[in-house]
């Protein structure tokens, strides 16, 4: 059987965990994006609150993704659970970095200006300073899935949902018939997955960057 | 823009120096304090028959002796390969061919590392060191690839024109302006091709390769807590020690005048 009968042959469970790999990606995505921004937002003015909180992040980018979710596993048990932690904590180094970074960049005369029309501090960060520094956190964010696509992949190891699954079964089936094509399966699809992300953060971008400084 | 959309793709770069800083202190010390602990505990509590079995000075050594070959290996690998190829695609007559590498390199980075792993294990049926580390190095490829390119396209070509001026040959030119001058960038570049690598080699012992990542699984089939966050703990403080080397690389190691 070569590739293509085999994912015909099993398209309805492959295209249920290319499902469940995706919205486990961008769900984790989103909450590490709305925590980002808020640590972000919370340190930006802060020299050393910025370089804190990016040390820290790095430093759990750093620590090995398997390992990671060795330990979560006693603590938190198999499934869901280690997995979007685990996406989470990995996601957040790109989206807080990036979030200082695009909200630090944003010309002080602008801000001044903001402030001298009447706008709150809130007002400012709402309407001016996150609108500014979007384009980064959105490249954050992209970044972040691109990764997340991967490591969900491992996850399948703490019975994560996702096609990590198929890899795994094709591993452990090793030299019996269809392995190799389930290890394929996965991880292309993975991969082409991952290519489709990468339009829709296209379309976003496209879509939601302020007209003002579309480049 | 340029400067937020720099780090595209796996990097641990910070963007701040002051952060770099506060790792390059706090790090090390971490570490010590973590996985000094751990071992600490691990050592003293009641172990049974099992635990004693992966929980002993012999095999936690051998475990992270496997684990720092394999990224030794690749590391060497990916210094060999990636910084040649990243030289050579920038010659003038290699210009054309430069984005369908870094295309290949592109998409060899959007597959899951894992994937990559198993798939090279049922394609060669190979085992052990070598079907870990050739995987792991063509994953972790990309970043130096990339950071020896943009290095060396941003040299300002008023520079090379100058050498070229004074009557440097095109090889001198690259050996003692281009070179040295994109040290930096590919320094960085290695330092995240180590971080992947030291990560992905967890994975090793799927293909039989060794490394931390199998006292991780012994200790999840066998249902002994300890010897999964022993196992875990020292794959964790290798990564952290192996990202603080190619910092101190980074910060020594870089051309004095560029600082």
């Amino acid at each position: 059987m070569n590739l293509f009968d085999y994912v015909a042959d099993r398209w309805d469970r492959l295209s249920l965990q290319a499902w469940l790999h995706v919205s486990e990606v961008v769900q984790s995505t989103i909450i590490a994006a709305v925590l980002g921004v808020l640590i972000g937002v919370a340190v930006y003015r802060s020299p050393i609150g910025s370089a804190l909180a990016t040390a820290l992040a790095s430093t759990i980018l750093t620590v090995p993704s398997f390992a990671l979710l060795g330990l979560l596993i006693p603590v938190v048990g198999l499934g869901a659970t280690p997995t979007v932690i685990a996406l989470v904590l990995y996601a957040l180094l790109p989206i807080t970095r990036n979030t200082i970074v695009g909200l630090g960049g944003v010309d002080p005369a602008i801000r001044d200006a903001a402030r001298g029309i009447g706008m709150s501090r809130v007002g400012v960060l709402a309407r001016v300073e996150l609108r500014l520094a979007w384009p980064a956190i959105l490249a954050g964010m992209r970044v972040a899935t691109q990764m997340l696509m991967g490591i969900a992949v491992i996850a399948a190891y703490a019975k994560g949902p996702g096609l990590g699954g198929e890899v795994f079964s094709g591993l452990v089936r090793a030299g019996s018939a269809n392995a190799t094509n389930q290890a394929l399966a996965g991880t292309l699809g993975v991969v082409i997955l991952a290519l489709l992300l990468e339009a829709v953060y296209f379309l976003i971008a496209r879509f939601t960057v302020s007209r003002g400084i579309r480049g | 823009m340029s400067s937020t959309t720099k780090p595209q793709g796996f990097s641990t770069e910070s963007g701040s120096r002051r952060a770099d800083r506060i790792r390059l202190l706090a790090q090390p010390a971490a570490v010590v304090v973590l996985v000094g602990a751990v071992l600490v505990w691990a050592f003293t509590r009641n172990n049974d028959a099992i635990e004693a079995e992966s929980i002993n000075a012999g095999v936690l050594l051998t475990k992270t002796g496997e684990h720092l070959l394999i990224t030794a290996v690749v590391a060497a690998i990916v210094t060999g390969i990636a910084v040649p190829l990243g030289v050579l695609l920038t010659r003038s007559w290699a210009r054309p061919v430069a984005p369908l590498f870094i295309a290949i390199a592109n998409i060899g980075q959007a597959a899951p590392a894992l994937g990559v792993l198993v798939l090279f294990f049922l394609w060669t049926e190979w085992e052990g060191l070598w079907c870990a580390a050739l995987p792991i190095a063509f994953y972790s490829l990309l970043p130096v690839l990339r950071n020896t390119i943009t290095g060396i396209e941003s040299v300002d070509p008023a520079l090379v024109d100058a050498g070229r001026g004074i009557g440097m040959s095109s090889s001198g030119v690259l050996f003692r302006i281009e070179l040295p001058l994109a040290v930096p960038l590919v320094l960085a570049g290695l330092r995240t091709a180590l971080v992947l690598a030291v990560g992905t080699a967890t994975l090793a012992f799927f293909v039989n390769g060794g490394g931390l990542g199998e006292l991780v699984d012994t200790g999840y089939k066998l249902n002994r807590v300890p010897v999964l966050v022993v196992g875990a703990v020292l794959a964790v403080g290798l990564a952290l020690i192996v990202d603080w080397i190619g910092a101190v690389l980074e910060e020594y190691l870089g051309p004095k005048g560029l600082a």
